[in-house]
């Protein structure tokens, strides 16, 4: 069983600094990170390895070269191979050139099941697991919870989907796109002491169009059939906000606000 | 010109789906266009007296959680009428066809759209980038029908005008044998939903271990209690009542969080709630600055304190 894991970094948002002056995040220098739920789909490709139910986890990502010591950290933690998908031209690329891209490479590439996140940190649509799935003809499923090990040995996935409405076991065929749910558990597995020396090369590769060898007007910009025409800051709000202490003067305080509010009575 | 819009009726989200007519209205004027509905045969009775055509998809291999097929359905149904908008709920299984339909019809895709108006004639798409700090307005590019999926609570249908409804077969070439089938349902629990309430005390990391002390503030207030991401993760409250990206959209009336320092995660699952009272050891935790009132120092103290001035009641 072979386990392909699309892995995104993402802006480390929470730590995005605010420009008050220029009312503008600060993107520079900003921190990347392994999209939380992408990580989850790895660990649980890992997990499924480590049980003898998995042959290879392989991870596949589209980014900047910046990329690359995340993905090293991946290899040293138990992935056997790392592709990254880099090239300029495919700077600005919406939802829909990115799966063209990623499943241009998949495509050729040989799996057995595709593993991902449901969502991502950054812009958060999930739109690229189902779209990967359309242009492969595979089945999909987004928001897992949980998979059934056992399942995997007879060509299908069982798997559990958590709504609003209700909880729903589903079966699909192989190969398919498994979307997973960030869930704190399983974590991703620690680096082992021999791990760090460990050589890597020929582990890693990077991919870029020539390679692909998709036409530039399908790509980047040029391609994308969505674009984000300007962007407001909203929720930095600051209104006249009142300071107090827990202390009796402070909660009386708070009281007052609460019935001028009408939430007291 | 008449427009033509599609709404998708998922028949897990039916009223939903419905309220999507609304989000048709500030595209086109309530008389600008002609609504479709497109249903699998036997779901969604409420949409008849409420749209002017229902598609009706009668072959029973389409399931309701079967997005290849209904991708498939979208498609057939756009090939044949020719839409100048696609609507798709944003409910579990709406994500997924959505995305899978667009890359067929070979059309953009705005997912989770919060707000639409319109622009010297313009339609103009918002939506929530980089965890609702920041809102992007989105343009479509190409020929195609303007798709988008719309979140739960996003609009919502004043006038429900009656029309009268024409219900017709649509006939799907290329409908496949499921691969993916149903193994079991449970509905969910139908607990008290965070979203229905006007006052929400939340608690985060800094109080989580006295997370259940939450209640008796809640109650005083006539409320209930919601977590942040951290307490649930942690064990301590149910998926159910959480607030934030991986959680619930909430707009209370007033929002109480306690030991909340307010991730962006967090903020998200915040709309257009009136009054935020944070109570924080960190007097710039993010939070913070959303907040009409700061009350700086040990969170279950104030909760306490309040608790006891809200029962004891009077002027004070």
């Amino acid at each position: 069983m072979r386990i392909v894991c699309l892995a995104k970094l993402v802006p480390d948002v929470d730590n995005f600094q605010y420009d008050h002056e220029r009312s503008a995040l600060i993107r520079e220098n900003v921190r990347l990170l392994l999209n939380p739920a992408d990580a989850t789909a790895v660990a649980i490709a890992l997990k499924l390895k480590a049980d003898s139910r998995a042959g290879s986890v392989h991870t596949v990502t589209l980014g900047p070269r910046s990329a690359m010591p995340h993905l090293e950290d991946l290899l040293r933690r138990g992935v056997d191979r790392a592709t990254l998908i880099s090239d300029p031209a495919y700077a600005g690329s919406d939802t829909h050139v990115t799966s063209h891209i990623l499943a241009a490479f998949l495509s050729r590439c040989g799996f057995d099941v595709i593993f991902a996140g449901t969502h991502t940190l950054d812009g958060g649509t999930g739109h690229v697991g189902p779209q990967v799935a359309e242009i492969l003809g595979i089945p999909h499923m987004a928001g897992i919870s949980h998979m059934d090990p056992e399942s995997l040995s007879e060509g299908r996935a069982q798997v559990r989907v958590e709504s609003e409405e209700a909880s729903y076991t589903f079966a699909l065929q192989l190969p398919a796109v498994l979307g997973f749910a960030y869930a704190p558990e399983p974590k991703l597995p620690f680096i082992r002491y021999e791990a760090l020396k460990r050589d890597l090369s020929g582990r890693v590769e990077v991919i870029d169009n020539q390679a692909l060898g998709l036409a530039p007007e399908q790509v980047g910009v040029l391609g994308s059939l969505t674009r984000v025409r300007k962007i407001h800051v909203k929720g930095f709000r600051s209104p006249n906000t009142r300071f107090v202490r827990p202390d009796d003067e402070g909660i009386e305080r708070v009281y007052r606000f609460l019935r001028e509010k009408g939430f007291v009575r | 010109m008449t427009r033509r819009v599609l709404i998708y009726l998922d028949p897990e989200g039916e009223a939903d789906s419905i309220q999507l007519l609304e989000a048709a209205n500030r595209m086109y004027g309530a008389t600008g266009y002609r609504s479709y509905g497109l249903r699998l045969a036997g779901t969604c009775p409420q949409a008849e007296g409420l749209l002017d055509v229902l598609l009706q998809v009668e072959d029973p291999r389409v399931r309701p959680y079967d997005a290849a097929n209904l991708a498939r359905c979208v498609e057939a149904a756009h090939r044949k009428h020719h839409f100048d908008a696609i609507l798709i709920p944003a409910t579990t299984f709406g994500r997924m066809i959505a995305p899978r339909a667009a890359m067929r019809l070979h059309v953009g895709l705005t997912a989770d759209v919060a707000d639409i108006h319109r622009e010297k004639g313009r339609i103009e798409l918002v939506r929530a980038a980089f965890g609702g700090r920041m809102r992007a307005v989105v343009a479509h590019r190409g020929r195609g029908p303007l798709m988008i999926t719309v979140r739960k609570n996003t609009f919502t249908l004043d006038a429900r005008i009656r029309r009268s409804t024409d219900i017709a077969p649509l006939v799907v070439d290329g409908i496949t044998e499921p691969e993916v089938t149903l193994v079991e349902r449970r509905p969910a629990e139908k607990a008290a939903d965070i979203r229905e309430s006007e006052v929400l005390v939340s608690g985060g990391g800094g109080i989580k271990e006295h997370f259940d002390q939450l209640e008796k503030l809640a109650r005083a207030l006539g409320g209930r209690v919601s977590a942040s991401r951290r307490v649930v993760d942690a064990g301590l409250a149910p998926r159910r009542i959480q607030v934030g990206q991986s959680g619930k959209t909430v707009s209370p009336r007033l929002y109480i969080a306690v030991g909340i320092s307010g991730s962006i995660q967090h903020v998200m699952g915040l709309k257009e709630v009136d009054t935020i009272i944070v109570a924080n050891t960190d007097r710039n935790a993010p939070l913070c600055s959303l907040a009409d009132m700061v009350v700086e120092g040990d969170g279950m103290e104030f909760v306490d304190r309040l608790t006891k001035r809200l029962l004891k009641g009077g002027k004070g």
